[in-house]
């Protein structure tokens, strides 16, 4: 057994999400840019790719979901994600006014279709996905006072 | 109706729940009860017999669809009652770490 195999849940969970996680993961994108032509969207997406780092951390321990998205990384996204929604906002003002569709609206129900809408979904799908693993981090390796004196 | 008022009965569970338990995690427990009671509420109003979803599609054509403006208005009310169930967690995370106890009658130091 390799060293990676010391931390987390036994064998059996180890195996079982080395092979769901990257469906899980798939998934999550699949709900993102298919967000505008059926249910789903960033916000559903970005929850569902937040459950598969969580996945990985409950099964295999800390280090490896932390070596997968690390702290630095995790805070980039997040800040890239609020930047590029507010900088697509912000560029429907050479056209015109606030939030203007200023891609071309393709033909309606096929996935490269509806202007800005998908990428408004990708950008709210890295601020949600990032943004609830974080939190999830925070809450769970949080040190208290009494825990650190001992 | 009746409908209605089984999610008036939720809300009231959650809302016992808020004022008459001591433990914090029971409260906010509460708290999210009451708030899932009205998103229910605000989708059961929308809701029209025999609708379907209102998303257009290429090979089906809607006769019949539900309200989707309350739709709209549930998805951002959980996504704002994440982050506010975040926060409480965190600020009962807080209180634990000060006092060492769940209890709220427990707490009566006031202090920094």
């Amino acid at each position: 057994m390799s060293k990676e195999h010391d931390k987390g849940m036994t064998l059996i969970v180890k195996v079982i999400t080395r092979l769901t996680v990257g469906l899980i993961l798939l998934y999550g994108i699949y709900i993102v840019l298919h967000g505008h032509i059926s249910h789903g969207g960033g916000f559903a997406g970005g929850v569902i790719i937040a459950l598969s780092f969580v996945h990985l951390m409950l099964a295999y321990g800390r280090d490896v979901a932390l070596k997968k998205l690390p702290k630095s990384a995790m805070s980039f996204f997040v800040s890239t994600g609020a930047l590029i929604f507010l900088g697509i906002a912000l560029l429907g003002f050479f056209g015109g006014h606030f939030f203007l569709n200023f891609v071309s609206k393709g033909e309606p129900f096929r996935l490269f279709s509806a202007g800005t809408i998908p990428l408004c979904n990708i950008a709210i799908s890295l601020k949600v996905g990032v943004g609830l693993f974080a939190i999830f981090i925070a809450l769970v390796f949080l040190k208290f006072e009494w825990e650190k004196k001992e | 109706m009746t409908i209605y008022l089984l999610c008036l009965i939720l809300f009231c569970c959650g809302l016992y729940c808020i004022l008459r338990k001591r433990n914090i995690i029971k409260i906010i427990l509460g708290i999210i009860i009451a708030e899932y009671a009205v998103n229910l509420f605000f989708i059961l109003v929308a809701y029209r017999m025999e609708g379907r979803s209102p998303i257009l599609s290429s090979e089906v054509e809607i006769v019949n669809m539900v309200d989707p403006l309350p739709q709209a208005l549930v998805l951002t009310s959980i996504v704002i009652g994440l982050a506010t169930t975040a926060l409480l967690i965190a600020i009962a995370m807080r209180i634990y770490d000060k006092y060492g106890t769940f209890d709220i009658t427990k707490i009566k130091e006031l202090k920094g």
